[in-house]
């Protein structure tokens, strides 16, 4: 009983995922209210209908009482939340108790994140989003709306299934060997040789970045030397892009544990086409579905998707790169990033974005003060470079020069009333400029700007060759990539510890041992209902010091049942020094939820806490246990501490 | 009341019932479906905006839902919701006050209202929403009046500081009790002091109901007599009709005293009963605490003087009182098996219905007086009813001014004595019955009217609950006037000797421990003090307390922020929180066994033993 929709003010639905269960309750209850013999409506006008009365009231309370809805629950236990990002509604539903509210306002925000990871700064003017959401064209917005159905698809099977995406941080795999070769292979073999190939054959295109990823645990990734660093946020939104377009089968049967490399194990077929496991069965239907439908994408991977990303920590969000997934055997694909000509409008295009949002609130907070408000932007400053950008434009953005002659007229020489609707309207026009220059305009009358195919299949084999001995190892090694027997633990040193999840969230990465709980794979969890309920218990000790992280107690330990959980978040310097502990904001309920995927809180956390360590790089690390709760806490506590030294070791591993 | 402490407004931001069936047509102003909204002066088109809006918005919910809504939040305000034929209830307060308790207040709010008025749709039939909204303002304004924050997360019922009160005083608080069930037509009832509870045979939810009428009662009393004190209106015997819900009926019916069980001491001791409703301050004894079998061992010796219910459980093996205490604990505490408040919200309906099947057949038929309750609950009401001249209006005042109590009634003949207590009555006006038709007809939420009587002398209220026709009885009353009479004069003296518990030397500690079963707090945490000390343990506390009611299986936890360290443990019973003060020294919140916030369940184990806490 899922659902998930975007609407816009005039309650108008832009996208709507439901699951089977939603889509059924929902058929019958219209069905009951409806007079014989009429047939069913499309589900998008059942669902438009149903929702319109909440959308609505949410409008006017907005507008009457300045005051939104952030979530409602039954007696039943369905939960609905509901979070306003500018113009757009999003509502998420849960009516199986399988997710929280906290779950629920993640799962909007990674859908906002999607949302603009595939649409960029289009995502600032509503009316733009509202199209580029709910095409005219019927058979385009079905193709659009499978395609990111398919994508929170992915999200949600991850987020239920994958430690990585429980806590929002990337999974290395810790083979520190074998990642050092495949670094120093990407840099100087594989970015190196594209890189250096001719421009036309790679279009103008620079890669600059490539990382491999088995299943959605990093191999190696590399960064050339004059990109600037891709952010947590973003790389999780492509490992679920790169996991969308070729999902990989967890639930197939899997090679003894004690398989060592390089041994190859032909005899397991990963074809997961042929045999489609339970869950995946979804994500598989969609995926076909665009598979036939989409003229973006797969079954065509040369053919590269539009993504844009933040570049120099988020001061400049949104600029467009093409992304490349190769695969190079089922659960392990090689992906490209690579830089797109022009790019500098983006950095215009969103200074004077900005600019016109500044002086539209300041217009909205005191209309008397206009005057003052354009010479604190100082508009003039803004005036003369838009001017001489629209020039350098050239005469094929007439629109966007008329409303920029309009505003003109309107702010500096009549005094400036009625600027407000003139500052929207040249924000939709800057907005409508880079869609046309980024999204739209992706292949021109000499051919698709792209990475010639040639260029792309020799990367491919490149890669394939370097990996070919290793290939089997590597999915074993993904499913199995720290174990609780294995390093760097020893049972003997830690008794009673039954799991634990480390993350440095200054660099987004978790070191934890691997749950597996699938029936026919015996781990040291057990098998099959135990592993499913410590499974269950770390997912909902995550959620649980999120709440009271959110309340800003970073210490929490919980004797809960059987077990002993603890939860730890602390500072460090880049020296290993710790740092004393800090308050930590208290954010309301209704905040953006505690992560790194949908919304970077550990970004402001490090940002937050190190106004007071100014000059030094602070670092944050999160530690969490389950101990049997037999143990005695102080040996538990010691365990943890043992545990924190430990693993900060690793993270200082050069894996990059 | 010595206290009296105004509503914090913040804790509250709106209150509203909205009757949808006043709003159908097109035209129908919303306006005319607003039966009550608080705060009162909030101008009327942002009743209407929130009166239509919310409850569209839940009407649409649970349309989708096939479920009512039950909370409905916004940015600035946190909702608790009802809705019941019609009617749809909305209790706003700010976001930082945890759900359970914003559900819980608005579930106590109504069944207030019902308590004393009757089934909500009768209600508005019957009566003017002026007058109602009186109704609405009085209960909103005395669960908004906790005496601490904490009370208020926690709604739980004010009690006195036993730990204060001298042991021998709370027995006899129970045995005036007892006494007056000597009378059949008594059920039970409740002493409070000051607006405190001091003993109560009642269950959380009915002391509570109960003490409302009675702070009324003394608020308006010192209304009118101006800034006297309360001793000026004397013994005042008064009543009002209420209205109980079936299973509470059946379990106030129950047979309280069992005569006959003669090996009262060996069930004491085996089948220690945890708290019993009958006479809490006799048997109120912290189910964890060990046996006091050596009276010569120095812990044990330390143990009776600080646990004034240890000295009366020995006690009791003499006084006739205790066999009563520890039967009766056993026949009308249905409660002692409900394990937590998170259960008992959640499957209150439901398992006082098992229970009221199972205690019926065991109870009844070995009473004294009690009959076929089932065929006796309608006769006895609509005899009730009658008399009263069904107009709806059921006060009755007694004047026993004169040595020999003079017993005078309103349904009786006497018109002088019904002009003597006309002043009396317009106190408890707006308390109206209903039509007894209407009572019947409505089967679904049946709900039994009862009679409560409350007899204060001074600071002092006795409080009994009994059958309708006790007002016609004139030697029942006579008879629980009398037996009650001098005892209460007496613990009203003693009582008031007590000096308020001394403030806490500016402590070292804060701690808070919370009686799920009998609903009640003790404390250190001032009421009146926001103060910033406080303030970090309340919200840790609330926050905890939230944790508990949404996982049964978490036992205990330690919170930690960069100045605060938070202890919380719980059993099925209590819930318990501490906080040390002076912070603990600054560290880096890596995990460290010798940082201080780990020896804090040790330090709350020795600690809140002096409070009559016990953690082992």
């Amino acid at each position: 009983m899922k659902c998930l929709l975007i609407a816009s003010e005039s309650a108008e639905i832009l996208f709507h995922w439901t699951d089977q269960e939603f889509q059924q309750n929902v058929q019958e209850k219209y069905s009951s209210s409806q007079e014989e013999g009429e047939g069913l409506p499309a589900f998008e006008d059942i669902i438009s209908t149903l929702f319109a009365p909440i959308i609505i009231s949410c409008g006017t309370m907005v507008y009457r009482q300045g005051d939104s809805y952030t979530s409602f629950t039954t007696e039943n236990n369905h939960i609905y939340a509901l979070c306003q990002f500018d113009e757009c509604l999003y509502i998420a539903v849960n009516g199986d108790g399988e997710e929280k509210e906290d779950d629920l306002r993640r799962k909007l925000y990674v859908l906002r994140k999607i949302t603009e990871v595939m649409f960029g700064m289009v995502t600032l003017s509503g009316s733009l989003l509202r199209k580029e959401l709910r095409p005219q064209d019927t058979e385009q917005r079905v193709r659009l709306w499978k395609h990111l159905q398919s994508l929170v698809e992915t999200y949600n099977y991850l987020r239920e299934s994958d430690q990585s995406f429980l806590v929002e941080a990337v999974e290395r795999l810790i083979h520190p060997t074998l990642c050092e070769q495949c670094i120093e292979f990407l840099e100087r073999r594989l970015v190196q040789q594209i890189n250096s190939s001719s421009l036309v054959e790679r279009a103008g295109e620079e890669v600059l970045h490539t990382f491999i990823l088995v299943h959605t645990k990093l191999l190696a990734f590399y960064s050339s030397r004059t990109a600037s660093t891709l952010n947590t946020s973003d790389l999780l939104t492509l490992i679920i892009m790169a996991q969308n377009m070729y999902p990989s089968n967890v639930e197939l049967d899997e090679p003894s544990p004690e398989v060592q490399p390089p041994i190859s194990y032909s005899k397991i077929i990963y074809n997961y086409l042929e045999v489609p496991a339970l869950h995946c069965i979804n994500i598989l239907s969609m995926a076909e579905d665009s598979l036939h439908t989409l003229d973006i994408g797969p079954p065509d991977p040369s053919t590269p998707r539009r993504v844009f990303l933040e570049l120099k920590d988020g001061q400049l969000p949104m600029v467009p790169h093409s992304m490349y997934c190769l695969p190079l055997w089922p659960g392990i694909t090689l992906v490209l990033l690579t830089k797109v000509p022009n790019i500098q409008i983006t950095r215009s295009v969103y200074s004077f974005l900005e600019d016109f949002t500044k002086l539209e609130k300041c217009l909205n907070e005191g209309q008397a003060g206009s005057g003052a408000a354009r010479g604190q932007l100082n508009m003039h400053n803004t005036r003369s470079k838009l001017d001489k950008f629209i020039r350098d434009l050239g005469p094929s953005e007439l629109q966007l020069l008329n409303v920029w002659t309009e505003f003109k007229n309107r702010a500096f020489t009549r005094g400036g009333s009625g600027l407000i609707p003139l500052c929207k309207s040249m924000k939709t026009r800057l907005c409508s400029l880079y869609r046309q220059r980024f999204l739209t305009d992706t292949g021109s009358s000499d051919g698709p700007r792209c990475l010639s195919p040639a260029l792309q299949e020799r990367a491919q084999t490149m890669v394939q060759e370097k990996l070919m001995d290793w290939k089997d190892f590597l999915l074993v090694k993904s499913k199995r990539n720290i174990t609780m027997v294995s390093y760097p633990l020893q049972k003997e040193e830690f008794p009673g510890l039954v799991h634990f999840i480390w993350v440095d969230r200054s660099s987004g990465q978790i070191i934890a041992p691997s749950l597996n709980i699938t029936e026919r794979t015996t781990s040291e969890l057990g098998k099959g209902p135990v592993a499913r309920y410590i499974k269950s218990k770390v997912w909902g000790l995550v959620r649980t010091t999120r709440q009271y992280l959110r309340k800003g107690y970073s210490t929490v330990t919980l004797r809960d049942g059987d077990f002993y959980f603890c939860y730890f978040l602390w500072f460090e310097n880049e020296n290993g020094y710790k740092l004393e502990a800090g308050d930590i904001p208290i954010l309301p309920d209704d905040s953006p939820p505690i992560g790194m995927l949908g919304y970077d809180y550990y970004r402001k956390l490090l940002r937050y806490y190190g106004k007071n360590h100014q000059g030094e790089a602070v670092k944050c690390y999160e530690l969490l246990t389950v101990h049997l709760g037999v143990i005695p806490t102080e040996i538990i506590l010691q365990h943890c501490r043992q545990l924190a030294s430990k693993l900060w070791e690793p993270s200082r591993n050069p894996l990059l | 009341m010595a206290e009296l402490i105004l509503p914090d407004s913040r804790r509250c931001h709106y209150f509203f019932l909205y009757d949808g069936s006043k709003v159908r047509g097109e035209d129908d102003p919303t306006r005319k479906g607003i039966c009550y909204f608080y705060p009162e002066e909030t101008p009327l088109d942002k009743q209407d905006l929130l009166c239509s809006q919310l409850a569209g918005v839940g009407r649409c919910v649970s349309e989708l839902s096939s479920s009512q809504v039950s909370t409905l939040r916004l940015r600035r305000c946190k909702f608790a919701i009802r809705m019941k034929d019609d009617f749809f209830w909305a209790l706003g307060c700010s976001v930082d006050t945890p759900t359970v308790s914003v559900c819980e207040l608005l579930h106590q709010l109504i069944n207030l209202f019902c308590f004393y008025n009757g089934p909500v749709r009768m209600s508005y039939e019957l009566n003017s929403r002026e007058t109602l909204a009186t109704g609405w303002t009085c209960f909103l304004s005395h669960l908004l009046s906790a005496q601490s924050p904490l009370h208020y997360i926690f709604s739980c019922l004010r009690t006195m500081d036993l730990t204060n009160v001298d042991p021998l005083l709370l027995l006899k608080a129970a045995l005036i009790l007892q006494a007056c069930q000597r009378c059949p037509l008594v059920l039970a009832g409740c002493i409070i002091f000051k607006g405190r509870v001091v003993s109560t045979q009642l269950s959380p939810e009915l002391t509570m109901k109960v003490m409302v009428h009675e702070r009324e009662m003394f608020n308006k009393a010192q209304r009118t007599n101006g800034t006297s004190a309360p001793g000026s209106f004397g013994c005042a015997v008064s009543s009002t009709g209420v209205f109980l819900s079936p299973p509470e009926l059946q379990n106030l019916r129950s047979p309280p005293v069992n005569k006959d069980s003669s090996s009262h001491s060996s069930i004491q001791k085996d089948a220690m009963p945890r708290r019993s409703r009958l006479s809490r301050t006799l048997s109120d004894t912290p189910s964890s605490e060990p046996e006091p079998s050596d009276p010569t061992s120095p812990h044990s010796s330390q143990m009776l003087s600080v646990h004034p219910h240890w000295s009366e459980l020995d006690n009791s093996v003499f006084s006739p009182a205790p066999t009563q205490s520890a039967a009766g604990s056993t026949t009308c505490s249905p409660q002692a098996q409900r394990p937590s408040s998170s259960q008992r919200r959640n499957s209150h309906k439901a398992e006082e219905e098992t229970l009221h099947k199972s205690y019926y057949q065991s109870f009844h038929d070995s009473t004294r007086g009690v009959r076929q309750i089932e065929g006796e609950e309608s006769s006895t009401c609509e005899g009730n009813l009658h008399l009263n001249g069904g107009d709806g209006a059921c006060e009755t005042e007694f004047d026993f001014s004169g040595p020999t109590a003079n017993v005078k009634t309103v349904s009786g003949d006497n018109e002088a004595s019904c002009r003597s207590i006309k002043d009396h009555m317009t106190e408890v006006k707006h308390l109206t019955l209903p039509h007894p038709q209407t009572l019947e007809s409505n089967e679904q939420n049946s709900l039994i009217a009862m009679t409560l009587y409350v007899h204060r002398v001074n600071s002092l209220v006795l409080a009994l609950l009994v059958e309708p026709h006790f007002l016609n009885d004139t030697t029942s009353i006579e008879e629980v006037y009398h037996s009650s009479l001098a005892s209460l004069n007496g613990l009203e003296a003693h009582l008031h000797t007590i000096s308020p518990a001394a403030p806490e030397p500016a402590g070292q500690y804060l701690f808070a421990h919370y009686d799920c079963i009998q609903n009640t707090l003790t404390t250190n945490v001032s009421g009146r003090a926001v103060g910033a000390p406080e303030h970090p343990f309340v919200r840790a506390t609330s926050l905890l307390h939230s944790h508990f009611c949404s996982t049964e299986t978490l036992q205990e936890a330690i919170i930690r922020s960069a100045g605060t360290a938070v202890y919380g443990t719980r059993n099925v019973a209590q819930e318990t929180f501490f906080q040390q003060l002076g912070g603990p020294p600054r560290n880096s919140g890596i995990p460290n066994h010798q940082d201080s916030a780990f020896s804090l369940p040790s330090k709350a184990r020795h600690r809140l033993l002096k409070h009559g806490v016990n953690l082992l």
